[in-house]
């Protein structure tokens, strides 16, 4: 369970995100305009940004954590993945979420290589196994990533802007697992997309001016999302004229 | 079939190396242990070909190690001025006249180690400072350190006398001409140590070879790693350094060859890239010895000749 007392974000050396006091349901959604730091909280959780203030997961501070004690609780999927290495396969990147399980030094047990394969087929990513990641799609990259996320066996899933990147296709079946995960996992949904926000139903954290407003329920009325965003909305669609 | 080829090829020139030089030996004489032939096979050949061979690991580990931590296939110790430091270091205590022992290390060895170690924190140091485009500032910070090391070895020499400088023109060309086994016990010593080292942390590598969130959000103590490796590098440079002077440029060539032939992740190159390197700089020491020139060419100044042009290569190739 995570959460946050008193806590302040910045980035560079402007204040994102003042004096946050919330603790997390089992799955919620992070919603907010552009810049309001859902990504800046979201680094913060896995402890990838400076901060003020506590953050608690399961009643112990973030950082107090080793790295792959906090692998172990908390997989982070990027928006996009960035990588150097151009010669990685798929099927090495998903091996790669057992590196918390793994024993210092030693290879992959062959336990590790089983797991990652099965969520590998439970994706439909076995044709892609021995490819490039590099020669993959952004869909097939989304589902990649999901893939190593759940390799790695953590408790919750922190899913970044899932879909900012997909088609409405492949956003829906990235939308369609995200919302099997929650029978499975803690998820922490952070994205723009009122639709996939309100298909996935969770409780809302909405982050505006630096504070944050928590909603347990009566979030995706017209009225609310219309005052929240600033913008006329109605059926869960800006009006544009 | 064609790297079996490649592998067959420069084990072949290992094997043969020994043999070719000023004096070219015969393989019935070096059985002759009273002959001359012998001694120079045992005391000279033999040892410095095993030299060559270690630097070059060290030289093609340390630069995949490298290019890995920081992302880019420019960055080797040689480019970011790692290895001028170490030049500096070593050209001071050659100034000074230590040619004498500090604690039974050589004055000269410690000097150059401490140069290249200095040089190391500094770039750690200074690029904590950066933003942005973190990556190629860091390149232009290590450019910078290089010319000022530079300059400051213009001024050693402006300050020595001939004899000094002699010594000093020659140590920074870049040599491996040495004598007995101290030197290629030491050098096999550290490129062994470095290459486990590597491979040891060989899955860490791979994901911070991924990106460095990547590896920290897998369970990686990235700051640990990345600064206790590029400490063992630097450490197995400074060392490489102070004995043979620098060598530039195999760091660069070796590691991108080896992705050419084996285009697979750092994982599985390692080993590879720690052999290919050791052949590698035998060959270009061959060449040097064998090259009928009045006496025999300077190896810094071969791998530079080949060296240059492939950065420039590597750079434009980059920017398509």
């Amino acid at each position: 369970m995570i959460e946050l007392q008193k806590l302040s974000c910045f980035y560079e050396d402007q204040t994102i995100l003042e004096n946050i006091s919330q603790k997390f349901p089992k799955h919620l959604s992070i919603l907010g305009a552009n810049g309001s730091g859902k990504s800046t909280l979201a680094k913060a959780l896995c402890h990838l940004t400076p901060y003020r203030g506590i953050i608690l997961l399961d009643n112990k501070r973030v950082e107090r954590y080793s790295a792959k004690a906090l692998a172990k609780k908390i997989a982070y999927i990027p928006t996009k993945l960035e990588f150097y290495d151009e010669f990685l396969t798929v099927g090495e990147f998903v091996l790669l979420g057992r590196f918390a399980h793994k024993e210092s030094f030693f290879d992959y047990t062959q336990k590790d290589k089983e797991i990652a394969q099965n969520y590998i087929k439970l994706l439909g990513l076995q044709h892609f196994s021995r490819q490039r990641l590099n020669s993959l799609s952004s869909g097939e990259t989304a589902l990649v990533l999901i893939a190593q996320a759940l390799t790695q066996e953590s408790q919750i899933i922190i899913f970044d802007e899932p879909t900012a990147n997909l088609d409405p296709k492949n956003a829906k079946i990235v939308a369609k697992h995200i919302k099997d995960l929650k029978q499975t996992h803690q998820t922490v949904l952070i994205t723009h997309d009122i639709h996939l926000a309100h298909f996935i139903n969770n409780p809302v954290l909405f982050l505006k001016n630096k504070t944050a407003h928590y909603f347990e329920e009566y979030f995706f009325t017209d009225e609310n999302l219309s005052k929240l965003y600033d913008v006329p909305i109605k059926s869960l669609a800006v009006q544009y004229d | 079939m064609i790297r079996l080829f490649i592998w067959f090829v420069l084990l072949s020139i290992l094997l043969i190396s020994p043999f070719l030089g000023a004096v070219d030996l015969h393989l019935k004489d070096i059985f002759h242990s009273s002959s001359l032939s012998a001694q120079i096979f045992y005391e000279l050949r033999l040892p410095r070909v095993l030299f060559t061979f270690f630097a070059g690991t060290i030289l093609a580990l340390s630069g995949l190690l490298f290019q890995t931590l920081f992302r880019n296939p420019l960055m080797t110790p040689y480019t970011l001025g790692i290895s001028s430091g170490a030049t500096l270091g070593a050209g001071i205590a050659i100034k000074l006249g230590m040619g004498s022992l500090l604690f039974g290390i050589g004055a000269v060895s410690l000097f150059g180690f401490f140069g290249a170690m200095l040089t190391i924190f500094l770039l750690l140091y200074l690029s904590q400072f950066l933003r942005g485009s973190q990556q190629s500032s860091l390149l232009l910070l290590g450019i910078a350190l290089s010319l000022f090391y530079t300059s400051a070895l213009m001024l050693i020499f402006y300050l020595g006398n001939t004899v000094q400088n002699d010594m000093l023109i020659r140590f920074t060309m870049g040599s491996l001409s040495i004598i007995g086994w101290n030197d290629p016990l030491l050098l096999g010593l550290i490129a062994a140590l470095l290459t486990l080292a590597i491979y040891a942390y060989r899955f860490e590598l791979q994901l911070l070879g991924i990106s460095e969130e990547s590896a920290k959000l897998k369970g990686v103590e990235s700051k640990k790693v990345t600064l206790w490796l590029l400490s063992f590098a630097s450490l197995a440079i400074g060392v490489l350094v102070s004995i043979s002077g620098p060598i530039g440029f195999i760091g660069l060539i070796v590691p991108h060859i080896v992705t050419k032939i084996y285009p697979l992740t750092i994982e599985k190159r390692i080993i590879k890239t720690a052999l290919f390197g050791g052949f590698f700089l035998v060959l270009c020491d061959t060449i040097t010895r064998a090259l009928p020139t009045q006496s025999e060419l300077p190896i810094g100044i071969i791998t530079a000749l080949i060296g240059g042009p492939f950065f420039i290569y590597l750079i434009i190739s980059r920017r398509q």
